[in-house]
């Protein structure tokens, strides 16, 4: 009853204020999609391009197992191939994550470290996958090798920079505070040191996750035999577009699951103590518009740019 | 004493001035000592591990690639690829850019915003190959095909900068300007414009930045001509001296157009902001 109450000044105009609600648009969204993908059936002149029915059906048989294909001479569905991706994701996110740490603790705390490799952390920031994956290709044969390093290679910059960043912004006078009051040195670090790095390391965690997907799909396709990039390649080759469009999707919906349900949750938690920081505006200055995705704008270089991140959550709505 | 501190104080500001300025001299010193260390470092690595650790052919030198550049150069497929795959960015961008846009305005009316917010979403989270390979697979060898790529992948950073730029303009000035009676037209131009720009350029340096990535990556799968398509080939032939050459050669170009051209360009236009932010 209480909604009906809220609603009011709505239920006045009843159906047209149901209709005008961002949420019906939102609602509709999906069927406007539905709309074009049949006035681009009906105009295009290709024998291959499918109805929306057709790649359902195909989705769901790859769901079920039912549609008989078999990828490669090892006998894999679409779950054994999305496992040893994020397998080979999840070795190549610990490594980047533990090097990237050390370098970039190693680049918050010494100005000669940070002048020693920034240029080069930057010229891997900004070297697009397809070229590792290429390389990797070439060099190292197809094997879970390659892709890793492409996992490693796209995600530590992300790490190293945030990192480096946090260590930066650190709280001095909390420090000599507590030096003055003596506080234990193993107190400081966790109390001091680690709930300052945290939303730093969050961010990093979160890009070096989200970017070493991206870095790691494009390195399946050229440089393995099997893996979720390697899937969708194998039915761009056998040119079914049902395949390729299933497969998107199937990318689509991973993607964002990973994005609203584990790193929204995740940073909802990780910033419970501190609600007023927004993790990702305070990854980094001198990403200088060169990002590995885009992912990240910077603030400190244009005066007005805004992280993405602003406009999905709810602070947008705020 | 009250003169001989007069007399002192300057002498001895002058001393400690000299001596931050010696300090900050060492600074910048040992700051370009390490950078060009790492520079020697990482260019030497790669030299020396080429020929050892893997063949050289499948990892030639800075050397080798610098003696490549100038055969590739007289070939004379240099300046036709990068013709090519620019002039794709270009169309590519222009749509999206200008679509973005005008979604970004309307995404003011929260109807549209609803409308449009997974599609902003899916753009952003989605990785480029996935466009790449449904609009190539779709549309073939056709304009369609690549410009749906680029589109798809950067719309959504231009709106969403550009949605955010308007939700941020100074209400009170333009109220004020209103006010007092201020043209609509030098309202846009001395108000709105100046706002929006810091926006507008971010949009374009990330938008291009992530342009130009998933333009390659369609070459590489389905062209005839282009960067992406001379990689390719290079990597079936195996010619990783090419391959470098290739990609090394485009990723110094991006990076000149972005750093120098664009950063520039956006420096002289906020030259007139350099006092307050310093």
């Amino acid at each position: 009853m209480a909604t009906t109450v809220a609603t009011a000044p709505i239920r006045d105009s009843g159906w047209i204020g149901v209709l005008k609600s961002p949420q019906t648009a939102r609602l509709l969204f999906p069927f406007a999609v539905l709309a074009l993908w049949y006035l681009i059936y009906f105009t295009i002149d290709s024998r291959i391009f499918p109805t929306p029915v057709e790649v359902l059906e195909f989705m769901w048989e790859e769901v079920t197992l039912t549609s008989g294909v078999r990828y490669s001479s090892v006998a894999e569905n679409l779950y054994v191939q999305f496992a040893i991706s994020i397998l080979r994701l999840t070795i190549g996110f610990f490594i980047a994550l533990i090097l990237g740490t050390v370098i970039g603790l190693a680049m918050g705390l010494s100005k000669s470290v940070n002048a020693f490799f920034h240029d080069w952390v930057m010229a891997i920031l900004a070297m697009p996958a397809l070229v590792w994956a290429l390389f990797l290709g070439l060099a190292l044969g197809f094997s879970h090798t390659g892709p890793i390093i492409a996992v490693i290679l796209a995600g530590l910059p992300f790490v190293i920079i945030n990192v480096r960043e946090g260590v930066r912004n650190t709280p001095r006078e909390l420090f000599d505070m507590a030096r003055a009051f003596d506080v234990p040195q193993n107190k400081i670090t966790r109390h001091v040191l680690v709930p300052s790095l945290m939303p730093f390391f969050f961010a990093a965690i979160r890009y070096a996750y989200a970017i070493g997907w991206k870095g790691l799909i494009i390195a399946e396709v050229f440089a393995s035999d099997r893996g979720m990039g390697w899937t969708i390649k194998f039915w761009y080759d056998a040119n079914r577009a049902k395949g390729v469009i299933g497969y998107a999707l199937f990318f689509i919906i991973f993607a964002v699951i990973l994005e609203k349900l584990v790193f929204d949750r995740l940073s909802e938690k990780a910033f419970k103590w501190r609600p007023q920081v927004n993790a990702v505006q305070m990854a980094e200055g001198d990403f200088g518009g060169v990002t590995q995705e885009g992912f990240l704008l910077q603030e400190s270089q244009v005066h007005g740019g805004v992280p993405i991140e602003s406009m999905e959550g709810e602070s947008r709505d705020g | 004493m009250a003169t001989a501190t007069r007399e002192k104080t300057p002498v001895a500001r002058s001393a400690e001035e000299e001596r931050l300025i010696a300090l900050r001299r060492r600074d910048t010193r040992r700051k370009w000592f390490w950078r060009i260390a790492g520079y020697v470092a990482v260019l030497g690595a790669w030299e020396l591990v080429s020929p050892w650790l893997l063949e050289e052919n499948l990892l030639p030198g800075p050397t080798r690639i610098i003696e490549t550049f100038p055969d590739l150069w007289n070939s004379g497929r240099f300046l036709q690829s990068y013709g090519a795959t620019l002039t794709r960015i270009g169309i590519g961008f222009a749509v999206s850019f200008g679509f973005g846009a005008l979604l970004g305005v309307f995404t003011q009316n929260r109807w549209v915003e609803g409308f449009f917010k997974d599609a902003v979403t899916i753009s952003l989270v989605s990785p480029g190959l996935i466009w790449a390979l449904t609009g190539l697979v779709i549309w073939g060898f056709k304009p369609a095909g690549w410009i749906f790529a680029i589109f798809m992948t950067t719309f959504a950073l231009v709106t969403v900068n550009i949605s955010e730029g308007i939700r941020a303009l100074p209400k009170d000035l333009i109220d004020m300007s209103r006010a007092f009676g201020v043209t609509t037209w030098r309202r846009q131009r001395e108000i709105v414009i100046p706002h929006l720009a810091p926006f507008l350029f971010t949009a374009i340096r990330f938008g291009f930045s992530v342009a130009w990535k998933v333009t390659v990556l369609t070459e590489v799968f389905s062209s005839n001509e282009g960067i992406g398509f001379e990689m390719r080939i290079a990597y079936t032939l195996f010619a990783m001296d090419e391959f470098l050459t290739w990609a090394l050669s485009f990723f110094i170009f991006t990076l000149i157009l972005e750093k120098l051209v664009l950063q520039r360009y956006e420096n002289k236009f906020f030259r007139w902001r350099q006092e307050v932010t310093v």
